[in-house]
């Protein structure tokens, strides 16, 4: 069994340590023995995301956002194709935004997103982010359980159809409505960085199964040592609660 | 309003006689009057040194540097570089109407707040040593805090010492239109590398918007670079560093040569701000060269104490820091053990990220034997160095007196790394266990 993922802009899109997030996938994967590849793609690199199993968009700056933004709608349909496929994605901040309808930045200014999800987003004035620790709730695949990150965003993020988890502490999409991210049956789409899978083991073996079932179906992981993952997670959780 | 500066002086003295330093007396005068700083007649010579690392010793070199020359200076040698430490320090050496009792002042001041205090303390100088990645949550990004200290400079009319192998400070020189921009670079040595994987902020032209073009990397986006389509990054460097000699410790400057208190590249760029400043105040260099060979870092920046075997200790906070930390303590040679404390509170930054951002991987040698890992966030860091194959070489020891006595008790030398508030508790417990 092989596994192929995908890092999209890894030299742009890699703020806040998003990159953990591919380390921690590879390391579980090939803990399991499945043999596992990490590419990455930049600005005008020729790729065919359908060839592989999981697509990884980390947050970047504001800058680097708008430098990737007209790269990443020209390969809107290569997206489009790997989504029909089944590819499995991993979204994270600016990641997110940008699947959505649109961004519009403080001065009012509309960037058009994929479009791919009826969510949009929308910036609030600086002095209100929604910074910090965040706990949540998530129920994956039939499994509910929690998670913990942190959030630094600006941006609020509104009419997610079905959100990835609801908040126990802190904000998500927005300042106020106690939701966090979007999800499907093969997006998940957050704000939480970390970065996200390290103290979230859960969601990390949830991802690669969503990731080897394009090719393989139903894979049943084996578990691992999980104790250092789990007392970061209880240390945050206890501290938020 | 001088009584409120004789109430911050008595407070001053009173802490002082009750073995009390700190920034009280500052956040006092403050409280009293919030435009406490600007009362101040400032020295004819203000030296303001900023940046994202290395301003405590930059400073510090500064000021050293200029006593040696035959000048009065002050400076807040201990980085307390917020409105309070710097409200203390004019405070406390200014007489009753408040003017300061010197000839210069070097003032480290914070990279975040600059922007506030910039006019108030009227500089002659302003040294930027570099800009990297910080702790976000604490700093935003690096291009808000480079868009803040453009806004202040672009009416100022004092020299500005810039590093020109560093794009991010660089910038400054295109909006900075008054002032005297001067320029340090350090040319290709032993360290130099052409490629880099480090975690970089400015690798656009901040012109045209063009990837810039490295010549070779220093470390982190240090380097000579340059942007074909406009040139940015071509300098002319006011101060050269034209060789480094790693063996001996030295490094030469218009064919002087100069010795080095810290064999690492990120010194050499200290020293090169250092004798930029002494260049446009036409002091001797000579001066400076004197400091640089009996320097002696403290505070937590190199500094050794004597556990059984040495224990050195360093601060982290940002990436580029601790990946240069690490370097060092790999270029020392033998079998060693480590310990991190990683705290994340406001100082530190409540976000823990950056360390994925770090590279340390760079711990898994041979020689490093075992990692402890210690502070409010130990399970972070060993979550880190698992995902580095360090899993069986990690502990973690939540409470650090525990931490520092097992490093003792391991008769082998030790390296502790400690993010911004673990550094002074952890100096004080390694100050005890020495003494055992």
């Amino acid at each position: 069994m092989n596994l192929k993922i995908l890092w999209m802009y890894h030299d742009l899109m890699d703020l806040y340590g998003d990159k953990g997030n591919a380390e921690v996938l590879r390391v579980r994967a090939q803990k399991r023995g499945i043999e596992t590849v990490v590419d990455t793609c930049t600005i005008g690199q020729a790729v065919n995301i359908n060839e592989y199993d999981l697509f990884f968009l980390g947050g970047g700056a504001d800058k680097e956002q708008n430098l990737i933004f007209e790269d990443l709608i020209r390969r809107r349909d290569g997206i489009k194709e790997a989504m029909d496929n089944h590819t499995a994605f991993l979204l994270i901040c600016g990641g997110y935004q940008l699947f959505g309808r649109y961004y519009k930045d403080q001065d009012g200014n509309v960037v058009e997103g994929l479009g791919f999800f009826d969510y949009y987003t929308e910036a609030t004035s600086r002095s209100s982010r929604c910074i910090g620790n965040i706990a949540v709730e998530t129920t994956m695949d039939g499994e509910t359980f929690k998670a913990v990150g942190f959030e630094n965003h600006g941006g609020q993020t509104r009419n997610v159809a079905t959100p990835f988890a609801n908040v126990l502490k802190g904000y998500g999409n927005t300042l106020e409505d106690g939701m966090e991210g979007f999800m499907n049956d093969q997006v998940l789409a957050t704000y939480m960085h970390g970065p996200l899978l390290p103290k979230n083991p859960k969601i990390a073996d949830k991802i690669l199964q969503r990731a080897l079932a394009k090719r393989y179906g139903r894979v049943e992981l084996e578990p691992l040592d999980d104790t250092l993952e789990n007392k970061a997670q209880e240390v945050m959780l206890k501290r938020l609660h | 309003m001088t009584n409120c500066l004789k109430l911050v002086q008595l407070s001053h003295r009173v802490l002082s006689k009750m073995g009390r330093g700190g920034s009280l007396p500052g956040e006092i005068g403050l409280k009293l009057d919030p435009n406490f700083i600007e009362k101040f007649k400032m020295p004819a010579i203000v030296v303001l040194v900023t940046g994202t690392n290395g301003k405590t010793t930059t400073s510090n070199l500064i000021a050293e540097s200029l006593r040696a020359a035959g000048l009065k200076v002050i400076n807040n040698r201990r980085g307390d570089n917020l409105n309070v430490g710097i409200a203390t320090l004019l405070a406390t050496n200014s007489d009753a109407q408040y003017h300061v009792q010197a000839q210069a002042a070097v003032i480290e001041v914070d990279e975040l707040t600059l922007y506030r205090q910039f006019r108030n303390l009227h500089p002659t100088h302003l040294v930027i040593t570099n800009f990297f990645r910080d702790q976000l949550d604490r700093a935003g990004e690096m291009e808000t805090i480079i868009r803040k200290i453009q806004d202040v400079t672009a009416d100022f009319k004092g020299d500005i010492i810039l590093n020109g192998d560093d794009p991010n400070t660089l910038r400054i020189a295109d909006t900075a239109k008054l002032a005297k921009i001067h320029t340090f670079s350090v040319c290709r040595n032993a360290v130099s590398k052409d490629k880099t994987d480090e975690a970089s902020e400015g690798k656009f032209c901040p012109r045209c918007g063009s990837p810039l073009e490295y010549e070779f990397y220093q470390y982190s986006h240090i380097g000579r670079f340059h942007c074909k389509k406009d040139g940015f990054g071509d300098v002319t460097p006011d101060v050269q560093v034209s060789k480094i000699n790693y063996d001996t410790e030295s490094f030469t400057v218009d064919g002087t040569e100069y010795h080095n208190f810290i064999n690492t590249i990120y010194a050499i760029y200290n020293c090169a701000s250092v004798l930029t400043v002494m260049k446009t105040l036409s002091l001797d260099p000579k001066a400076a060269d004197k400091v640089f060979r009996t320097f002696v870092m403290k505070e937590g920046r190199n500094e050794v104490f004597a556990l059984s075997k040495p224990c050195v200790i360093n601060l982290i906070k940002n990436p580029t820091g601790a990946n240069e930390v690490m370097k060092y303590i790999n270029a020392q040679p033998g079998e060693k053990n480590i310990c991190i404390f990683l705290n994340d509170n406001d100082q530190d930054g409540h976000d823990v990220s950056w360390i994925w951002d770090a590279h340390f991987e760079r711990l898994n040698t041979p020689e490093v034997k075992h990692i402890i890992c210690s502070g409010l966030r130990a399970y972070d860091m060993a979550l880190r160095l698992k995902y580095e194959g360090l899993e069986d070489r990690i502990t973690v020891i939540e409470n650090s007196s525990e931490a520092v006595h097992w490093l003792n008790e391991q008769n082998l030398e030790s390296y502790v790394i400690a993010t911004y508030t673990a550094l002074h508790p952890t100096r004080a417990i390694l100050r005890k266990e020495a003494s055992r």
